[in-house]
């Protein structure tokens, strides 16, 4: 029973971690919150199911949301981002809760606020390991969000590219005279930001099965909590701390009262911002 | 005027007490994403006050704001340590544990909501915006107000000139909690129903969005902010289901072509200057 629900946790925790992820990524390079991320992440898994409607195999589909979601996310720094580099932190902020109201709206006139219902394209199989039970699914969520959170910390750990990007986060304009291109780093990594929203988007469709225009608000609210735990600008930390809210949420809902689930989380992350604002892993800056 | 009118305007009031509610936190120099928290400590307080206790709508109304305040102090003790984007998330943070307990609170109603407060008016409303108004142009004209100033231009200056920042920013976070506990509970009062879905974050941020977008740097832009973002939505209904799209979309253009607000101080100062001359010219 237990590890049963710490394989669901997982699985669970790996889709907030893909979130986390793009968040710290964004906010380590600019220093800079972008709301809509939620938003970009509903996008996504409308992208998909349309996709996924068109008949498309899953793979096909994931692939095209994720491209999807990161020209959306491309978009929202063009608006959001580029022309208030220089203004307060508190207007991209806003600036992006204005922009995921747009795009809750436009899901809303294209695909309706009722609940959609994501086909299921691939069949489920079931396997029993021990005492755990793994479905298909779950086994495609933790494959993909491994691969492509492995993925991102070694480019950006060992390419060139990589290093452009821990070199702008650290000194734009330093950077900038070394002869990086910061305008390009920015859109890249917005839009490796963007179509992980989007990947974790379809994932999470393909577990609920059921999406609206507005899943985006809390699960951009608990990549925002995930990250600050594992300690903002760390790539691993918001790993790690994804996993360990997607357990804690799993947990919580076993043994304890579902109502009190989002609470908690949000609790434990006021908690963090007052007495642990560097996060589990982060490094003391501010 | 139609109910439907009647109705804008009375919540135009609402808005204007959360973005004057915001304001008061700015005057330090620091942005809380979490006022509609105190906004929902003002809400339910109030309305049990009334509903289950009998109690009279002024004191209720007060005592709402009271306990919304009080928790604004104790919340505010460690938060104000924290600076910039870091005081914004954990503001925020506090919203959404406020919000998250009166939805599983089951003595307000939990996630059914809470029916039954009633008797604030379209006057009464006004009445408050009207007193917090005046108290915020006093604190604007007082001593207080320039020690403000002083802070949020440099802080470290302030405390070397001898002010005491944190008790400051203690201070107007306690007046910011208080202002949006009354607006909570007006708001109870007039809806006759509240629910946790009422004080989510987005109200927090419209708020902010009044006051940046009305002008950073004086009440007055709090109060200007509060009428335009009520108006505006009203005004793109004949949009249909697009609204909010045009209403998202006029925000992000707002925000890069005019980041500064539509009022900043130097507007108040020359307004206030040529109204002088006009009573000059006329005495003399």
């Amino acid at each position: 029973m237990f590890l049963q629900q710490l394989v669901n946790g997982l699985t669970l925790g790996s889709t907030y971690s893909l979130l986390a992820l793009g968040f710290t990524l964004v906010l380590g390079l600019l220093k800079m919150l972008n709301i809509a991320h939620g938003d970009v992440f509903m996008f996504g898994a409308f992208l998909g199911l349309s996709f996924a409607m068109l008949g498309m195999p899953l793979y096909l589909a994931l692939i095209l949301a994720m491209v999807g979601a990161g020209i959306v996310t491309i978009i929202i720094e063009r608006l959001c981002f580029r022309p208030l580099r220089k203004a307060h932190f508190l207007m991209p902020l806003l600036s992006t809760i204005a922009f995921g109201i747009v795009l809750q709206n436009v899901a809303t006139q294209i695909w309706g606020s009722e609940p959609s219902r994501y086909p299921q394209t691939t069949e489920i199989a079931q396997f029993q390991l021990g005492p755990v039970l793994v479905s298909s699914i779950d086994i495609i969520i933790l494959a993909t969000s491994i691969l492509l959170m492995v993925g991102i910390d070694q480019f950006v750990k060992r390419t060139s590219f990589g290093r452009a990007m821990r070199a702008t986060s650290e000194k734009p304009q330093t950077a900038s005279l070394l002869g990086v291109n910061i305008n390009w780093v920015i859109v890249f990594t917005f839009f490796v930001s963007g179509a992980l929203a989007g990947v974790a988007g379809v994932l999470t469709a393909l577990v609920y099965l059921q999406i609206t225009p507005f899943i985006g608000i809390r699960q951009g609210l608990i990549g925002m909590v995930a990250m600050v735990i594992g300690g903002v600008g760390n790539l691993r930390g918001a790993m790690i701390g994804g996993l360990m809210i997607g357990i804690i949420e799993i947990m919580n809902d076993a043994y304890f009262t579902a109502g009190y689930r989002d609470i908690i989380l949000f609790g434990l992350f006021l908690a963090f911002i007052v007495f642990k604002p560097e996060g589990l892993f982060g490094t003391k800056e501010q | 005027m139609s109910v439907y009118t009647q109705g804008v305007i009375a919540l135009m009031g609402v808005n204007i007490l959360m973005a004057l509610s915001v304001y008061a936190i700015v005057m330090a120099d620091q942005v809380s994403l979490g006022n509609a928290g105190f906004m929902a400590i003002g809400a339910y307080t109030s309305a049990y006050l009334s509903v289950k206790l009998g109690m009279p709508i002024f004191p209720a109304l007060l005592i709402g704001a009271l306990a919304a305040s009080f928790i604004g102090l104790l919340i505010g003790i460690p938060l104000l340590r924290l600076e910039g984007l870091y005081f914004v998330m954990g503001t925020f943070g506090f919203g959404e544990v406020v919000r998250t307990f009166f939805m599983i609170f089951e003595p307000t109603g939990g996630a059914y909501g809470f029916r039954g407060p009633v008797g604030a008016t379209m006057p009464m409303i006004y009445g408050w915006v009207l007193v917090l108004i005046i108290l915020f142009w006093l604190l604007s004209r007082s001593r207080l107000g320039r020690s403000l100033d002083a802070l949020r231009d440099d802080a470290e200056v302030a405390s070397s000139i001898g002010l005491n920042v944190t008790l400051l920013k203690l201070g107007v976070f306690w007046l910011g909690s208080f202002t949006a506990g009354i607006a909570g509970g007006l708001y109870a009062h007039y809806m006759f129903y509240i629910e946790s879905g009422n004080f989510h974050i987005l109200v927090s941020a419209m708020a902010i969005l009044c006051v940046i977008l009305g002008g950073m740097y004086t009440f007055w832009g709090a109060l200007l902010g509060g009428v335009i973002f009520s108006i505006l939505p009203e005004v793109l209904r004949f949009m249909g289901g697009w609204r909010l799209s045009v209403y998202g979309s006029v925000l992000v253009l707002m925000m890069i072509f005019r980041p500064s607000g539509i009022i900043s101080r130097h507007m108040v100062r020359n307004a206030g200057e040529w109204v002088g001359g006009i009573f000059r010219k006329a005495s003399s």
